[in-house]
């Protein structure tokens, strides 16, 4: 039954542009599978590892800027920076090792202190990323010498990218890997007690959530073509921490679905456009006090008489 | 004269200026259900947690296997076949009782990442040997019809068992019990007796800490005493309800003394 | 001369971190979690006073402060009663009640940018403008009267916690709730004051800051990391630790900007921070501790 949805989503999802809509809807669209996709990896680390981490920006900037850099001043190849980003953004996450031995808030908040770390990095450091003044004229994507200046073709980049992330974290989730890390969140002292060696596989979590993000942050960088390190704040940070709490901390799904509200919403309500991290903040609240299942939770509660079993 | 699996000499444990386990000296013979017992603080679980590594040793040396383990983290010594249940329950409560005996079966397979995300035949087989091993472990104790219930939701007695299951699912060769009958009525202790006997069959070494003096007095093939954070009497079941030193040590304590639940 | 005035100044700004840091002790202490909306108790301590100020310019300086205070502290039990105890009652997991905090984070920091503006906003001159000879050292009045209030503020906590009875009630809760709780502790009404004192702690600081630089609608956010950074110094849950941790930090912070670029001001807490968290979890009073 999922896999006649999923199939049918799918289908949905890259037929859309021979619909012929509007650039801006294929822009908007495009932004919502590059935030899906951050918001993919924050869902591993959260969501099955269990380790809050409230500076995810801090990697989707260094992949942004890497790609941003290495395209305009070494003139690389899109292909060629979309993978240096994700490995910059990978490498960086290697500093972070040692704070994964950290639990809970202590954690979140070291997270925090390495992202803005590099949101000053990124403000400071004028010769290399053109601080406050942003890096512009970053070209669009291309793929093997052909580039992809039609809306529809970016799309199904972004669109690929972001279903080539969800379905190989769906793999991980059911694997071996994927129980030790869930195993992880649900106790760690029992899961030492099975041998899982813990500190590595959190680690690794962190490098692959890195990794994503970077991947993101190199498809942001070629979409907009124009970056500012106020891309990259805390305030970043905790927009894609609330995709993956409004969508529901542990579903794959719902950090897609988290996304889509976050980037649609100021648009879809243009008055709320000024109160809207007012009505996130609020949301986020109100999730954890109602229904810390999110909207993934929420629809499966829905669905739940209509499946077989 | 049979191999000691488990050595511990000398083995400390101090709290600041509290002495938990002081200077133990502590053998286990391979194959044997060895219990461990004595009155209300005197360190038994410190010991037990000082074996499964769930805390550092302050001194003294471990030794498995001939190997010195004293150093080993606990998923290390999880992985050279030390495995152990916990007092107070500590369950996946989120995933079915089939994944979590899957659990027990993580370290000794290998198919990381890499092998997940492309699905290698590697992978893909040892999935099915962790399943069926799984379903074995299950079966072993009992919970083969409860293979698909979520952990929280299973009752008390059943949550313990399954806490075993997951600790035997990778035949361990020393299995370290922590009052696994505590909370469990007169017919499931028997059921427990039963199952720990049998788990001896499989080869396994069992360590037991334990209150309840019916269970520990039927299975134990040897039981050492502790006081104090002290060794105090070390032999088989009947020596210890006699010596005249382990009763006092109860008796002192207020506790009842082994004799009191004796099974001839 | 140079060295009295950045020693003037590190002390000054440390004693508005030793404030923030207090809250963050207390609130730990009581409940356990990082309450991460307490540099927003800051903010909206400052420019409730501020606005108190445009509304009666002739306030003197203290009452600006208690205004301040009185303004965090409502807000602060606020919180707790329409957030936080809800989420204690229903036993919601560690996880999202630290998210739920920074949900409240992002809430007050953007309703006070409706309210205010996000022009950073200048305090009236609250001190006479002359310098201060202190030992044939001039300093500025302003550093002294906030070092002052700190102090006072400080000592009026401690001598709060230590000799009254609902101080004495409050650390006992603080180091076992469920004790407490059996000799007849009310735990909510002391969750109350917790907050309550929390936040006022923090309104003095939002002053106190607001006076020697300016106020805006994000000041919460970089103020309230840096005195979690002094709290975690000093060494977390522990008040002594609190006050000892801002100190230093201040100290720290206000010296080594002048060897490091003003960019990278801040940086200098988030390096000390994450050292802290991997090398000294238990602070300069766990070290002090060790050696005892």
């Amino acid at each position: 039954m999922t896999r006649i949805v999923t199939a049918a989503i799918l289908a949905a999802l890259f037929a859309l542009p021979l619909f012929g809509p509007h650039p801006f809807i294929l822009h908007m669209l495009s932004l919502v599978a590059i935030s899906a996709t951050v918001a993919l990896g924050l869902q591993l680390l959260l969501g099955f590892s269990g380790q809050l981490s409230i500076g995810q920006a801090a990697f989707y900037g260094i992949g942004a800027y890497a790609s941003g850099l290495l395209s305009t001043r070494l003139g690389l190849p899109f292909p060629a920076a979309f993978a240096a980003a994700g490995l910059a953004a990978a490498l960086a996450s290697l500093l972070m090792v040692p704070i994964t031995r950290l639990t809970g808030a202590y954690l979140a908040v070291a997270t925090l202190g390495f992202s803005i770390l590099v949101y000053l990095l990124l403000k400071n450091e004028e010769w290399l990323t053109g601080g406050s003044f942003g890096l512009m004229g970053i070209p669009r994507p291309s793929l093997f010498g052909h580039v992809l200046t039609q809306p529809g073709h970016a799309y199904l980049l972004c669109v690929s990218v972001a279903a080539l992330v969800y379905f190989s974290l769906l793999r991980l989730e059911r694997s071996r890997f994927g129980r030790a890390i869930n195993a992880i969140r649900q106790n760690e002292d029992a899961a030492r007690a099975c041998g899982v060696q813990v500190t590595l596989l959190k680690s690794q979590c962190f490098v692959i959530a890195a990794f994503v993000a970077g991947l993101a942050g190199s498809l942001y960088a070629h979409q907009v073509r124009y970056l500012a390190p106020t891309d990259f704040t805390f305030w970043k940070s905790v927009e894609i921490l609330i995709m993956v709490v409004i969508g529901g901390m542990g579903s794959l799904f719902g950090a897609v679905l988290g996304a889509a509200v976050v980037v649609l919403l100021p648009e879809v309500l243009r008055e709320v456009g000024d109160y809207r991290m007012l009505v996130f903040g609020a949301i986020l609240m109100a999730v954890m006090l109602f229904g810390e299942t999110g909207i993934a939770g929420f629809l499966g509660q829905c669905l739940k008489p209509f499946s077989k079993r | 004269m049979p191999e000691a699996l488990l050595e511990a000499v000398a083995l400390s444990r101090r709290f600041g200026g509290l002495v938990a386990v002081d200077a133990v000296d502590f053998s286990v013979r391979a194959g044997a259900i060895h219990g461990l017992i004595g009155p209300n603080g005197a360190g038994k679980t410190t010991l037990l947690n000082l074996i499964a590594a769930a805390l550092p040793a302050s001194g003294g040396t471990l030794r498995f296997h001939g190997e010195d383990i004293t150093r080993w983290g606990p998923a290390r010594r999880a992985r050279a076949g030390i495995r152990r249940t916990f007092q107070n329950l500590k369950l996946f409560a989120e995933m079915t009782a089939l994944q979590n005996a899957s659990l027990g079966l993580h370290a000794g397979t290998r198919a990381g990442i890499f092998a997940a995300l492309v699905g290698t035949p590697g992978q893909r087989r040892e999935e099915r040997e962790i399943a069926h091993g799984a379903r074995r472990a299950l079966e072993f104790v009992g919970l083969a019809a409860q293979a698909d219930v979520v952990a929280a939701k299973l009752p008390y007695g059943h949550r313990r068992l399954l806490e075993i299951a997951r600790a035997i699912v990778a035949q361990p060769a020393l299995l370290l019990l922590d009052e696994p009958a505590a909370g469990l009525n007169a017919t499931e202790a028997v059921n427990l007796a039963g199952l720990i006997r049998r788990i001896q069959g499989l080869g396994t070494t069992v360590v037991l800490v334990e209150h309840q003096m019916d269970v520990v007095m039927t299975v134990c093939d040897t039981i050492t005493v502790l006081n104090y954070g002290r060794k105090l009497a070390q032999g088989a079941p009947l020596e210890i309800q006699r010596s005249p030193e382990v009763i006092e040590a109860y008796l002192g304590g207020g506790d009842e003394p082994p004799a009191a639940h004796a099974v001839a | 001369m140079y060295l009295a005035d950045l020693f003037a100044a590190g002390l000054a700004i440390g004693c508005v971190y030793s404030l923030v840091a207090l809250g963050f002790a207390m609130i730990i202490r009581a409940t356990g979690i990082i309450h991460f909306a307490q540099g927003e108790l800051l903010m909206l301590g400052s420019m409730s006073a501020l606005s108190t100020l445009w509304l009666m310019p002739r306030l003197p300086a203290v009452l600006v402060l208690v205004c301040g205070m009185i303004a965090s502290g409502v807000l602060a039990v606020a919180m707790e009663f329409l957030v936080y105890r809800p989420l204690r009652l229903r036993r919601v997991p560690l996880m999202n009640v630290i998210t739920a905090t920074v949900g409240m984070s992002i809430l007050c920091i953007n309703a006070a940018r409706i309210l205010w503006g996000s022009e950073p906003l200048r305090y009236p001159e609250l001190f006479s403008s002359s310098a201060y000879g202190i030992f044939g050292v001039r300093v500025s009045p302003q550093l002294v009267w906030i070092m002052l209030f700190g102090v006072v503020l400080m000592g009026l906590l401690q001598l709060f916690l230590k000799r009254t009875r609902t101080g004495l009630v409050m650390q006992a809760v603080a180091q076992d709730a469920e004790v407490a709780q059996l000799m007849g502790a009310n735990l909510t009404r002391m969750m109350v004051y917790t907050f309550a004192i929390a936040g006022m702690m923090a309104g003095a600081a939002g002053v106190m800051f607001g006076s020697l630089f300016f106020s805006f609608f994000e000041m919460g956010f970089v103020l309230g990391i840096k005195g979690f950074v002094a709290a975690t110094l000093g060494g977390l849950g522990s008040l002594a630790g609190a006050m000892l941790g801002g100190i230093v930090f201040g100290l720290i912070e206000t010296f080594s900007a002048v060897y490091v670029s003003s960019a990278y001001k801040d940086a200098i807490g988030m390096v000390l921070l994450i050292a802290i968290l991997l090398f000294l979890p238990s602070g300069l009073v766990g070290l002090w501790k060790r050696r005892a």
